[in-house]
Parts: C-alpha cells; sequence; structure tokens
C-alpha cells in the first residue's frame, strides 16, 4: 500500500476512534436518562431523605461534566432499586466519603467522587473553615462543593452568567449562607457583610458592570477559604496588604481600612446625619421660597396688575 | 469687574458688563463638568435602583468603566476650574482692578438676612414691597457661595476617593479607621445637595421665573439691560447712575 493511499484509509478510521470512548459513555448514560430524564418529582429514601430524581439531560449535556458517564460519580448506591456497579470506589474517595457522611446520608461515595478528577481542589476545601465545619464539627449546613456550585449535573463554566459562582450570582450565592440570619447567629458570623458589600464602592460597581469590581472570592479566596481570624486567611491583618495590592498596586497600611464590613463608627454615623439634616433644611427653604415667590407672582398678577410700576 | 460703560452725554447706556470673558467661560466649565459629574455619579450612588434603572443608565454613559472615568475627567476638570477661578480673583485684587464695596460685593452681610425677611413678608403680603437688592441678591449670593462650599466638601473628598492610594500617604494615622467612610458619606449627600439645590434654586431663580424665562441670557452675553438693573437691582443702578436716579425721584 502507498503512503498516500494508507493515509486515505486510516485518518477517517483514526476519526472515527475519537468518538469511540464518547459513545460507551453517552450509552450507559443514556441508559439511566431513559427513566430519570421523564421522571418527576422527589423521593423518600428508606434514611428519610429527599432526593430528586428529574435530571435535565440537555442541561447536563451541556454542562461541563455532560461527557461524564453517570457511574462516574454515582459508584454505588445504598439504596435499592438500583444494584451496585459493580466498580471498586478509590480509596481517597471512600476516606472522604466516610469524612462527609454527616453531610451527604444518601450518597456519600457521589459526593465524595468530585475528588478523582478535583483532587487538589476537594483537599483545599476539606482544609478550609467550610470543610473543617463538616468534618470536625459533624456539621450539615456547612458549605461543600454543591452548595456553592450547584447541583453537579448542571455546573457550567465560571464564565458562564447563569453559574451561581459567575461575577453575577457569587454573591448572592455567598449571602444564602451569610445572609441568613440563622447561620450568622449559629456560626457567630459577621453580620451585615451582604449588605455592607452592597453599599460600598465594590458592591456598587460590580451591579453596574464594572469588569474588574472585585466579588467576595476576590478577597476571600473560594476553596481554602479561612476565617478572618485565620493568620492565614487572605484578609487578616497585614495579609490584607497583598490582598488589596492585588488590584490597588501599592497598597498601604493607611489604605487597607477603606474597605471593610464592620458598620460603620461613630464619626461617619454623626456626620451622615447632619448632612442629612442640612440637606433636609437647604431642600426646605428652598423648595419653601420657590413655590411663595411662584405663588405672590400669581397672586400679583391677578389682584395688584397695574399697581407695580 | 470692571465697569467701563459710564454714563454716556446722552444719557445712560442701555446695558452694562456684568461678567467678563473670564468669568463666563468659568461659568460654562463649571456647568458642563456639573451636569458630566451628576449623570454619571448619580448612577453609582443609586446603582441598586430596583428593575436595573441605574445599570441601564450607566450603560448609556459607556459603561462602568467609562462612566467612572468621565466622572473623574471632569471632577479634575471643575476643580481646576474652581482654582482658575480663585486665582483670577486674586489677580483682579492685586491689581486693584477689583475692589471690596459693600453694595458691589458678593460677600454675604447683615442686609441679605432682611432681604430674605422682607421678601417672605412680601409673599404673605405682609408687606407690599419687595426687598431692594444691590449687585448681588441673596439668591445670587447663595448660588454664587453654595459653589465653593461644594467644592471644599465634594471637591476634596472627591480628589481623595479618585486617588486613594496618594491620599492615604498624606491622612493621618488616626483617622484611617473612619475617614474613607466619612468621605465617601461627604462626597455622595453633598452631592445630592448640590443637584437639588441647582434643580430647585438655580433653574427656578435663572430659567423658569417669569422674568427670566427660558433663561437669563447673562451668563453668555456678560451684559444686563440697564431697565432690568434698575428693576432687580435698585441700589446698584443708584450707585451707577446717581443723577437718573434722582431725576426718577423728583418724577
Amino acid at each position: 500500500m502507498s503512503y498516500k493511499k494508507s493515509i486515505t484509509v486510516f485518518a477517517p478510521l483514526l476519526f472515527l476512534a475519537l468518538f469511540l470512548p464518547g459513545t460507551v459513555f453517552a450509552q450507559e448514560s443514556a441508559n439511566c436518562l431513559t427513566c430519570h430524564s421523564a421522571m418527576k418529582g422527589k423521593l423518600k429514601t428508606s434514611g428519610g431523605a429527599l432526593i430528586e430524581l428529574n435530571v435535565d439531560t440537555e442541561k447536563f449535556r451541556s454542562s461541563v461534566h455532560g461527557s461524564l458517564s453517570c457511574t462516574d460519580c454515582h459508584i454505588r448506591f445504598s439504596d435499592n432499586p438500583h444494584s451496585s456497579p459493580s466498580a471498586s470506589v478509590p480509596h481517597q474517595v471512600l476516606s472522604i466519603s466516610t469524612k462527609i457522611s454527616s453531610k451527604y446520608g444518601v450518597d456519600p461515595v457521589a459526593a465524595a467522587a468530585c475528588n478523582k478528577c478535583h483532587e487538589e481542589i476537594y483537599n483545599k476545601v476539606l482544609g478550609s473553615v467550610h470543610g473543617r465545619n463538616i468534618i470536625d464539627k459533624n456539621q450539615t449546613d456547612g458549605a461543600l462543593c454543591l452548595d456553592c456550585h450547584g447541583s453537579p449535573h448542571y455546573i457550567t463554566s465560571a464564565e458562564d452568567p447563569l453559574s451561581k459562582i459567575s461575577r453575577k450570582n457569587q454573591v448572592e450565592t455567598c449571602g444564602r449562607c451569610h445572609g441568613d440570619k440563622k447561620i450568622i447567629e449559629k456560626y457567630n458570623l459577621q453580620e451585615n457583610v451582604m449588605n455592607s458589600f452592597q453599599e460600598s464602592f465594590h458592591g456598587r460597581k460590580l451591579h453596574l458592570g464594572h469588569m474588574r469590581a472585585p466579588v467576595c472570592a476576590s478577597c476571600h479566596n473560594s476553596h481554602d477559604i479561612k476565617s478572618k481570624n485565620d493568620p492565614s486567611s487572605p484578609v487578616f491583618g497585614k495579609n490584607r496588604l497583598q490582598t488589596c495590592g492585588k488590584c490597588h498596586e501599592g497598597a498601604n497600611e493607611k489604605f487597607i481600612p477603606a474597605i471593610t464590613h464592620r458598620p460603620p463608627g461613630p464619626i461617619p454615623h454623626y456626620a451622615e446625619k447632619a448632612l442629612i439634616l442640612l440637606t433636609m433644611g437647604v431642600f426646605a427653604f428652598v423648595v419653601l421660597h420657590v413655590l411663595l415667590e411662584a405663588f405672590s407672582d400669581i397672586r400679583d398678577a391677578i389682584f395688584r396688575k397695574g399697581r407695580e410700576e | 469687574m470692571s465697569q467701563t460703560d459710564t454714563t454716556t452725554q446722552q444719557g445712560i447706556p442701555k446695558e452694562i458688563e456684568r461678567f467678563d470673558i473670564i468669568f463666563r467661560i468659568q461659568h460654562i466649565v463649571m456647568f458642563t463638568t456639573f451636569l458630566l459629574l451628576s449623570f454619571t455619579g448619580w448612577g453609582l450612588k443609586f446603582a441598586h435602583e430596583p428593575q436595573g434603572l441605574s445599570s441601564i443608565w450607566i450603560r448609556i454613559w459607556g459603561g462602568a468603566e467609562t462612566a467612572g472615568l468621565i466622572h473623574r475627567i471632569a471632577g479634575i476638570g471643575m476643580l481646576l476650574d474652581f482654582i482658575s477661578h480663585v486665582f483670577y480673583l486674586v489677580y483682579l485684587f492685586a491689581t486693584k482692578k477689583m475692589t471690596i464695596n459693600l453694595k458691589t460685593t458678593v460677600i454675604p452681610l447683615p442686609k441679605d438676612v432682611f432681604d430674605v425677611i422682607q421678601n417672605f413678608m412680601y409673599f404673605f403680603g405682609l408687606s407690599k414691597e419687595k426687598a431692594r437688592f444691590c449687585k448681588y441678591s441673596y439668591a445670587q449670593k447663595f448660588d454664587y457661595w453654595a459653589v465653593f462650599w461644594g467644592m471644599f466638601i465634594i471637591g476634596f473628598s472627591g480628589y481623595a476617593l479618585a486617588f486613594p492610594m496618594q491620599v492615604s500617604y498624606i491622612i493621618p494615622e488616626f483617622t484611617t479607621g473612619w475617614i474613607w467612610e466619612l468621605l465617601g458619606i461627604m462626597h455622595s449627600d453633598e452631592a445630592l445637595l448640590a443637584i437639588v439645590f441647582i434643580l430647585f434654586w438655580h433653574f427656578y431663580n435663572e430659567h423658569l421665573k417669569p422674568d427670566v424665562f427660558p433663561m437669563s441670557w447673562i451668563w453668555i452675553t456678560g451684559k444686563i439691560s440697564t431697565e432690568q438693573l434698575k428693576h432687580h437691582h435698585p441700589i446698584e443702578y443708584d450707585l451707577l447712575f446717581p443723577q437718573e436716579a434722582q431725576k426718577d425721584k423728583k418724577e
């Protein structure tokens, strides 16, 4: 066979080969989706948890995980009616699944399976204040992957405006816990963080579509988030010099107190009250004067016509 | 301001110069930058307006970045305009082209308070006489000094907010806990006051008032007719044309 001929034969074969694994995965997922794309509503498991049965095929396919097979994450099931897939659970995933089982009673293995591909990030999260809250304190309301990224079936790129962690939605996503009074009280979190951000120049600019305005993670980091009292937090003490300096080159110690989530102190508070009083006073005088003058002009035009000059 | 036109043999001139070309240019720069600053700043102050109205408004101004740039450039323009005005005043005083005279000065005097009271009495029908003004009525003095107040409060806080890094080197250590917040409040609240003030006071007195509608043309011609002078600034008229004033009295 000549060189040219061999190309014409093998090239299409090689091209087809590209589709091989994809087709296999798709077929396998398709089997699950035959039922789960049609099923509606939630099901109560024997453990008492409500699980969503429906998977939107189209949304799943267009998500970043669309090419994965269901059993990549759902390695085994704790509940019927499914028989467990034969695949063995990787050691790492198994070890994480036991740590997070307090939060994910139904299928901790699936929740831990993110670690298969996102090992580095998953370990960061487990070491973060969010992760430790689940592992060490066995809390169920602390944040793990899905709490910020949404359902793993529909995760899209962070650049996608619909993503729960996009610049457009991130503040709201964090606010689901950090603006929740019960959670703030329970964990003794800083109050009023959502409001103070929205009122700040950062928050206003972000809302108006400024491309370089920061979101929560810009200053607080994301996966390896730390308590603000942790000396390794990017917003702890002098660490802010570097954090603010990411955007504000040359940030110094007198500059960094400019942005905080703390409520305003007495000086700005009373200064604002005084300025509002001044504004209202001037406003009252000006409007009263203008209206009275206009009315007196009308009065003169009607009753005192001819008397003036 | 020089009063070059004096009484001619034919009698009195038809109009006299009120504001020279420098003052007129300063006024044009002032209101142009003021409008730009108000329009772009409004969007930021009320960024969280429902229905995203402010987002739409800011998009009209080219997006948040562009609107911010316009705001900064206009702000610097206004500050320079203000500084040029102060320097021009210093020059006029130094060369004796302008002197302080109680009947022509823009400095607030006790008479202005009495004028306000007099006018309010007139408005309520308690007096048949309106206040008689010198060269500048209290309304005009208020207008003029409001700009000074605004420049000190809004101008300097705005400069600090636009160049926080540079300003952070000169602010004292003990203020850092509250000064940034205070600067933001000063800038934003006083800007609203300035807009409200201009919208009601300046617009009514210099645009909407029946006497001047659609506007007082002095801003562009710099001249006021002697007829208007006699009517609106009688004390200055008496000062400039004492013989005419005498004649009028005899009649």
